[in-house]
């Protein structure tokens, strides 16, 4: 079951995804990347079977390369993301791709994600996920995501929706990778769930420990 | 930004077209070039339909446990040898490990006819790869080759669970394909029926640093507990090494007498297992709780 | 992608549960000796509980050192048979020399998995002899897989056979290292003997398996045939 989600910020976006590579009920790999690089400033993450998001990906990014050769011109965000859509839907009438993706990028426009399923739904939001995991982080992004974040503001956000993925999903994956783009590039970051998840019940149960003490002096 | 390249190779189809006549022309009498269209496709009008009928008549062989994994002195492949069609036992004997060339091993899972052909078919490719570039081909291309091949069969009913492993210039590699179009690389792969009871023995025993003739006998016991709990497993186990030089068949056991010599007495007692007797049990039990009282 | 497919549909009208298989049982069996090879087959074609006919040979001589047996769908049998001796004759012109028991064996291999798809409903036995002279057996999937063995049986009595030649015949599995030879102990007239007793004890037990069993045994100085009687009832 893949978690993949995404959201924009100031002047970057932002794309998560797991790195379980499963077969029924089989971890069979804990370190896959879900997120292709397209080109140097989009990114896309894709969830299903993975036979299908690699083909996919590869030749999503193989075509806007080839764009970018023959015309020297370089696709925005928002027509790379009409292309695959439309990859998507000529797929669909003929043993569809499997595949759900979340699209980000910069470009002149600034910052933008775009929304794709396997129907070739595609739509541009701010905020993005899919599957189960996605859901989870759907209506935190929708209490929590405000415009133009910052950087920092980005990865409390990211931390909050792996927290609450590892704490109510079933069979929640325990890696996450995590990855930036701006107008410069792309940005891997090492995310430690484990770690930062540890961090965060710490400062949980001091908040807890603080209420209980609190507590106790109301009853005195 | 705009540096002017000569792009003209992609609308001359003249020049690509000169390439792959010789290539065609190399392969005219081999038959190795294999195409959809050499297959026979029945005349129905319900393809998946006719396929599980089929599968009811034809009960191709199925049934494994394979492994393979990287650590400090290359890579182990073992494996068992059974092939069953429904709960007969049609061979004892089966090949899992294909010996793609020197450098390069697969190993099958799922349908036999399958694997037997398409990594044969792979051996083809290799070859050909070998004798146009005049190098040998890194084991991120071969297992990008097949994988490609199956995705192209996707969704026609293949059944394929495989590794590829072996030795480039970038050291050890190795890589699970399957006929839904996946390619994993990665250090720890266990693939077919009786795979989970592999892992269960090759995750706990596993490190980077085992000697080489450690990780064989890992990789030989993860198979004989595998034959010992899944049906669909047996026969004889075999283990290879892939170092720098080239694979080697390192072991070659039948599972009856493997037992036997893990287990030397004629019943396994638990006495043999190694834990304590039932005296030494409720001595140690008494001494913990006296402990506890003081 | 499936050409033929669209072709064979144009102007078709298809019958709900219609079925190009049939099962017309039968047995076939080949024991390989350090100078020798014996392929037998019983001689009985069924359909259903109906027996069509009691002389129908299920073994041909492919090659000068080829034979080939196949039991199930007599139809497909029949037709990959002649298909293949076609491609026999294509080797020895283009290579002006017969085909090896050996090259026969991928062949036929290449041959069933090209009906991957759409499969030959027959389960076969090739025996011949090597380029050493020794004797051979593949033993068959419907689809094409394929292995060198010493011996085999396939078909209807294969359940009822194989335990007894595994029983007589097994040794150290080829896989075994250090390697031991796996030549099968029997002398060819052994040989033979256990052959004919198999497929008397099959067609007590199996209804797809009688009236007689034909026995090719190939060695240095050539073919020849043997033919015993089975029950036929």
């Amino acid at each position: 079951m893949d978690v993949v989600f995404g959201f924009v910020g100031y002047d970057f976006a932002v794309l998560v995804a797991d790195r379980a590579a499963t077969q029924q009920i089989i971890v069979q790999k804990s370190d896959e990347d879900k997120i292709a690089v397209v080109d140097g400033t989009k990114i896309m993450a894709t969830s299903g079977p993975r036979g299908d998001c690699v083909a996919f990906a590869e030749y999503v990014a193989a075509n806007v390369r080839l764009y970018r050769l023959k015309y020297q011109h370089e696709l925005d965000v928002k027509a790379t993301a009409h292309y695959a859509r439309n990859e998507l839907a000529t797929a669909l009438r003929k043993g569809p791709y499997q595949v759900n993706a979340l699209l980000a990028g910069v470009d002149a426009n600034g910052p933008e994600l775009y929304f794709m399923d396997y129907l070739a739904t595609c739509h541009r939001v701010n905020t993005g996920g899919h599957g189960y995991g996605g859901m989870f982080c759907l209506s935190l992004f929708d209490k929590h995501w405000v415009p133009n974040m910052s950087r920092a503001q980005a990865m409390e956000l990211v931390d909050l929706c792996v927290a609450e993925v590892c704490e109510r999903l079933v069979t929640a994956p325990t890696e996450y990778l995590v990855k930036i783009v701006d107008k410069k590039g792309v940005e891997v970051i090492e995310y430690d769930a484990t770690e930062r998840l540890a961090k965060r019940r710490e400062v949980q149960m001091q908040a807890r420990e603080a209420a209980r003490q609190a507590a106790a002096r109301v009853g005195a | 930004m705009s540096v002017n390249l000569d792009l003209s190779f992609l609308h001359d189809t003249e020049r690509g077209a000169a390439s792959t006549k010789y290539r065609d022309e190399a392969l005219q009498g081999v038959s190795n070039s294999v195409h959809a269209s050499n297959f026979t496709a029945p005349a129905v009008e319900d393809f998946d339909a006719f396929q599980r009928e089929v599968i009811n008549y034809v009960k191709p062989a199925h049934g494994t446990t394979t492994l393979g994994f990287i650590f400090e002195h290359g890579i182990v492949i073992a494996v068992d040898s059974r092939a069953s069609q429904g709960p007969y036992i049609s061979s004892q004997t089966v090949k899992k490990v294909i010996e793609i060339n020197p450098f390069l091993l697969g190993t099958m899972a799922g349908g036999a006819a399958d694997c037997q052909f398409w990594q044969r078919n792979l051996g083809i490719q290799c070859r050909l790869h070998e004798l146009e570039n005049g190098k040998r081909i890194t084991v991120r291309a071969a297992s990008k080759l097949l994988a490609n091949t199956l995705y192209s069969y996707k969704g026609r009913g293949l059944s394929m669970g495989t590794m590829i492993a072996g030795w480039d210039l970038n050291g050890p590699g190795l890589y699970y394909v399957d006929s839904e179009g996946t390619r994993l690389k990665g250090q720890r792969f266990s693939v077919g029926s009786g795979s989970l009871f592999a892992y269960g023995v090759l995750d706990q025993g596993y490190r980077w640093d085992l000697s080489v003739k450690e990780a064989c006998e890992l990789g030989r016991r993860a198979i004989y507990h595998a034959t010992f709990r899944d049906a669909f497993s047996g026969g004889t186990v075999s283990v290879y090494h892939v170092g720098k030089n080239g694979w080697t068949k390192v072991t070659g056991d039948d599972v009856g007498e493997l037992h036997f010599h893990y287990y030397p007495s004629e019943k396994i007692d638990e006495d043999s297992l190694g834990g304590l007797g039932k005296k030494e049990a409720e001595e140690r039990a008494a001494a913990e709780a006296t402990a506890m009282e003081t | 992608m499936f050409d033929a497919r669209e072709d064979a549909l144009a102007g078709a009208r298809q019958h709900a549960n219609w079925s190009p298989y049939d099962n017309n049982g039968g047995t076939v069996l080949a024991v390989a000796g350090e100078s020798y090879v014996i392929c037998a087959g019983d001689t009985r074609m069924s359909s259903g509980y109906n027996i069509l006919t009691r002389k129908f040979e299920k073994i041909d001589k492919m090659s000068g050192k080829t034979l080939m047996a196949s039991a199930g769908f007599a139809a497909d049998a029949v037709t990959l048979k002649k298909t293949l001796k076609a491609r026999c004759k294509q080797y020895e012109f283009q290579n002006k020399r017969e085909i090896g028991c050996v090259a026969f064996a991928q062949m036929l291999s290449n041959t069933l998995y090209y009906r991957r798809f759409f499969p030959y409903y027959a389960f076969n036995i090739v025996a011949g002899l090597d380029a050493e002279g020794k004797g051979a057996v593949f033993t068959y999937d419907a689809v094409g897989s394929y292995e060198r063995t010493n011996y085999s049986c396939q078909g209807s009595g294969q359940a009822l056979i194989m335990p007894v030649l595994d029983n007589q015949l097994k040794t150290v599995s080829p896989l075994v290292l250090p390697a031991a030879s796996s030549a099968t102990p029997l002398s060819e007239q052994e040989a033979i003997d256990l052959i004919k007793d198999c497929f008397a004890t099959a067609a007590e037990r199996d209804i797809y398996t009688g009236d007689s069993v034909e026995l090719w045994i190939m060695n240095a100085e050539g073919v020849r045939k043997e033919e015993m009687a089975l029950r036929a009832d």
